[in-house]
């Protein structure tokens, strides 16, 4: 195995590392914007809070709620990529390229389009169902045939139920171009615009999600062994794939409908914890949500930055971040199990 | 030798000659964005298709027998319904359906370069086609089409008239605020999910003409700009907003939200309850001549004055 | 005698190809805002009808009709290309990318340079981004040669990266070009008029057929690396050209009609259902089930929702996502 971290200590302090380093992205995100607050005021904001004061009504308000938002769907994202690529034995598994994505988008569309539903928290719930309908849809068709599961299989499944998604949008859209304005935004992704109080409920899903993966970290190191010696081992693979899909589904789905449509991060960030800690699944979910925390929380403050004032969707900078690592992973042929 | 048959043929001939001078004198050329259009008398069947040109065409009693359909408020803004709602629909102002035009045999179509460039060589085949530059400039197009359609005088007229009631607006409002005019006012649109500051455009061109000064950030040539996040509230402030959006209920909530954030009350136009709705057909979509004198009407009403 | 009977049948099959895709053409032409009927659609162009069509028919509807069959061709046999050098039967150019940067040119012009230069810049700028997405993918696929699988992977990724730059380019275009853009994006041939032909017209009329001399090469390709490399096929040099022939078909069939999806993967199916083996015949069944389809979906577009005329690139998708979802169900014993 090909990672750095060899014994337990090691991997102890870079991971007390990391998080010093996702507070610290945190605090920055909470002090960088239209106007750069400084760090004493961030620290007053959140610990003296004073109503008069502008600037910590800006960090308790609006940095805050997005701060959150990134840390949590960066997180989310970056775990669901990884659980992903246990399930499918595929390094190049992740929640954008398997049409999680559009099936938001579309159910988002179609509500604006029929039932004139363009409420944010609503909208967030339809954005959540709507990424669970297009896993299932891209898992059934990934799924048929005799070979089960393949790499090949899910990255076009995903390719298919994306274009599917997407062109049923396009077509809504076109015949109703004012919704198109509206839905732009969510296609691109932004941390922006939603409330601490309507995510809530998604925060407490993303939790419950992350637990159940690490329950079932010791199980997806038997799995990727291989299925037969799992199930030789006595382990009902069905019944663990069948919780995987679960997790993986809850976490991309609440990331979002928290912060629309990201890409990369679930493919790009297990990578990056595979080279610090290998494959061991206990190490790599923790490793991964905290990594995956921190990119999207600098991709967050450096979208702010570039064009002031107005914001580079998060989407398109994490597209643009992640394209070349992915390409770079195709060209050296990773595998899950190196 | 001049007998009977030879006289009647060169009066005929004369005839001929006088009246083809006549036609030829009502022929005239007139220069629009995508070059020279030779048009005939006095066109009886006119083919609008964009927003501002029917409402010009409502103004200077141009008889229409197309237009193409409103942004909101559909087929026809409630302002032109009553003139204008018999007029056939000819399709949407971005993709207006050739087809429906060619049947409607048309003698003028005004379009828009920013819209139509690309089908310009198609409808000049249907009927002579004059294109105004953008879709917004509601004088120039008033203009263009009182040439293009035979109706100068009544397009002088009309914009002589606007021209009156922008003078009297300035005297009075001058008169009324005194040292505090000219005041800075920003447009503002809410929509579902994002707020817009509108810099230069429809809505800014009548402002500036009106007098209204602008912030220093506002007076850039771009349409303006989207924000998405609260914090680039502090962007928008001026003396006065005024502020349009549609009529919707999440619409509402976003326009709620934003302005109950403390970075809004800050604002110079919030302290100074200088904050007006108004209405967007007016303000934005409509982008006419027409639509300009229901702006001024309301901008009368909200500083009360009198005319 | 076995040969005779099996030549004869394709060549019937073409000939009921060419039969209904006539008949496509002939009710273009009856249908749109006011009916013509078939009978006189054809007697018009018998010139029997003292000219009171020629403005409908001739300048309207005609040069659309030719154009969708032109770019569904175009599309089609791109398609029935890529397919053949990546032996995947879900590679098309809207996949792999291809489509996407043709999409990124045109946008980027459209939002930034149409109004200074005015819109007959648009098709150069779709093939520029063709050339220049497709030369990047090939350059990043490369690693002694290209392998399919490869090729496949960064296509997609590539595509994804260039997807994000339209919706950001969109996202930030001045209001007046995001819907145009949008409808761009869909796919749309409305407007077309003779010159729009005459400009599509040579790519089609010289690397069509330079597709079929090709098939030789295509023949050898599908028969997997290995065993073309023994039967002495240059691998790479054939990939390289033919991929260049796809590009080109693809990106000038974009440049002209817009983001259009799925024709690329759709008709070369359609073409290997019925039957042909050789890569010649099948690029004649693609030709015509490509452009057929097409014409059909720019009719519906077009019809539909009178007086709206919408972008056929929504029909086509609206068949075609479901129908890829099919394949992949079909071909699901095969990966």
């Amino acid at each position: 195995m090909t990672y750095i971290l060899r014994n337990q200590k090691a991997k102890m302090n870079m991971l007390l590392f990391l998080t010093f380093l996702l507070i610290t992205a945190a605090v920055f995100s909470l002090a960088v914007g239209q106007h750069f607050v400084s760090l004493t005021s961030v620290y007053r904001a959140i610990f003296s809070f004073d109503q008069q004061s502008t600037r910590h009504l800006i960090i308790r308000s609006t940095r805050l709620s997005r701060t959150v938002i990134a840390l949590a769907a960066g997180g989310s994202l970056a775990v669901a990529g990884a659980l992903m690529q246990a399930l499918t034995g595929n390094p190049l598994a992740a929640p954008g390229i398997f049409g999680l994505n559009s099936g938001a988008v579309f159910l988002l569309v179609i509500a604006a389009t029929f039932f004139g539903v363009t409420s944010m928290e609503l909208s967030i719930w339809l954005a959540f169902f709507g990424s669970m309908l297009a896993g299932l849809l891209v898992y059934f068709i990934a799924s048929l045939g005799r070979s089960g599961l393949s790499s090949l299989k899910m990255i076009l499944a995903g390719a298919a139920v994306t274009a599917l998604f997407h062109s049923f949008t396009q077509g809504l859209l076109v015949i109703n171009q004012e919704s198109l304005e509206s839905v732009l935004f969510w296609l691109s992704g932004s941390t922006a615009g939603r409330d601490l109080e309507m995510i809530m409920p998604l925060l407490s899903f993303i939790l419950g999600a992350i637990i159940l993966a690490l329950i079932l970290a010791k199980d997806i190191n038997i799995l990727l062994i291989g299925e037969e010696m799992a199930a030789g081992l006595g382990q009902k693979t069905i019944i663990i794939k069948l919780l995987l899909g679960l997790s993986i589904v809850i976490l991309a789905g609440s990331s979002v409908a928290a912060a629309g449509a990201i890409s990369f991060i679930g493919l790009v960030v297990p990578h990056i914890s595979r080279f610090f800690v290998g494959n061991n699944y206990h190490w790599l979910i923790i490793y991964s949500f905290i990594i995956g925390a921190v990119l999207l929380l600098i991709a967050d403050i450096a979208a702010r930055i570039i064009i002031m004032p107005q914001e580079v969707p998060i989407g398109v900078m994490t597209a643009f971040m992640g394209a070349p690592f992915f390409v770079y992973i195709v060209r050296r042929g990773f595998k899950v199990n190196a | 030798m001049l007998n009977k048959k030879n006289y009647i043929a060169v009066l005929v001939m004369a005839l001929v000659l006088i009246l083809s001078i006549s036609v030829m004198a009502e022929t005239r050329v007139v220069e629009h964005a995508m070059g020279k259009t030779e048009i005939e008398g006095t066109p009886q069947r006119v083919v609008t298709l964009y927003q501002g040109a029917s409402d010009a065409a409502h103004a200077l009693d141009i008889p229409l027998v197309g237009i193409v359909e409103s942004w909101v408020e559909k087929p026809v803004y409630k302002y032109l319904r009553d003139d204008l709602s018999d007029v056939k629909q000819v399709g949407l102002e971005t993709q207006p359906n050739l087809e429906e035009i060619s049947k409607l045999n048309p003698d003028l179509i005004i379009a828009s370069k920013m819209r139509h460039e690309d089908i310009y060589n198609l409808l000049s085949q249907i009927a002579p086609t004059v294109m105004e530059e953008n879709v917004f400039r509601y004088r120039e197009t008033v203009k263009l089409m009182g040439k293009a359609a035979g109706r100068e005088e009544k397009a002088a007229e009309v914009l002589n008239n606007w021209d009156q009631r922008v003078a009297d607006f300035r005297e009075k409002i001058e008169a009324k605020m005194g040292e505090k005019w000219p005041i800075e006012v920003a447009v503002l649109n809410f929509r579902a999910d994002h707020a817009r500051i509108y810099y230069s455009g429809y809505a800014g061109r009548i402002l500036n003409e009106l007098g209204f000064e602008r912030p220093e950030d506002h007076k850039k040539d771009t349409w303006g700009v989207k924000l998405t996040s609260k914090e680039s509230i502090p962007e928008m402030n001026a003396e006065a907003f005024f502020i349009f959006m549609s009529d919707d209920q999440a619409v509402e909530n976003t326009y709620q939200e934003w302005t109950e954030h403390p970075l809004w009350q800050n604002l110079d136009a919030v302290q100074n309850e200088q904050v007006f709705r108004v209405d967007q057909v007016a303000w934005n979509m409509a982008g006419g001549i027409e639509s300009a004198h229901i702006m001024l009407d309301q901008l009368y009403e909200h500083f009360e004055l009198e005319e | 005698m076995l040969k005779n009977s099996k030549i004869s049948r394709e060549l019937i099959l073409i000939f009921g190809l060419i039969l209904l895709a006539g008949l496509i053409f002939i009710l273009s032409l009856s249908f749109g805002s006011s009916y013509i009927s078939p009978v006189t659609v054809i007697s018009h162009f018998l010139g029997l009808e003292a000219g009171s069509y020629n403005f409908t028919i001739n300048i309207l509807r005609l040069p659309r009709t030719l154009m969708a069959f032109l770019v569904g061709a175009a599309l089609s046999v791109s398609g029935l290309i890529l397919q053949a050098n990546i032996k995947n039967p879900l590679a098309s150019p809207d996949i792999i990318g291809i489509t996407g940067g043709a999409s990124a040119g045109a946008i980027t012009y459209l939002s930034f340079f149409s109004a200074d230069y005015g819109i007959a810049g648009l098709p150069f700028a779709a093939i520029l981004g063709a050339a220049v997405v497709s030369a990047l993918i090939y350059f990043l696929a490369w690693q002694k040669g290209v392998s399919s699988i490869r090729l496949v992977l960064i296509g997609i990724g590539i595509a994804a990266a260039v997807d994000a730059l339209v919706t950001m380019i969109i996202v930030f275009s001045p209001i007046s070009t995001t819907v145009q853009s949008y409808v761009w994006l869909t796919g749309s041939i409305y407007g077309t008029n003779w010159e729009d032909l005459f400009q599509f017209l040579p790519w089609v009329i010289i690397f069509i057929p330079l597709a079929f001399a090709f098939y030789k090469s295509l023949n050898l390709l599908a028969l997997g690396d290995k065993v073309a490399a023994a039967l002495g096929l240059n691998i790479q040099l054939n990939r390289f050209l033919l991929i260049t022939i796809s590009v080109a078909l693809a990106g000038s069939a974009v440049a002209y009609a817009g983001g259009v999806a799925f024709i690329g993967l759709i008709a070369p199916h359609i073409a290997r259902k019925m039957g042909g083996k050789s890569y010649s015949i099948l690029i004649i069944y693609s030709v015509l089930s490509g452009g057929m389809i097409f014409m059909a979906a720019d009719l519906l577009a077009r019809t539909a929702f009178l007086p709206l005329d919408l972008p056929a690139g929504v029909f086509v998708s609206g068949i075609g996502a479901p129908f890829f979802i099919y394949l992949l169900y079909r071909n699901r014993n095969q990966f």
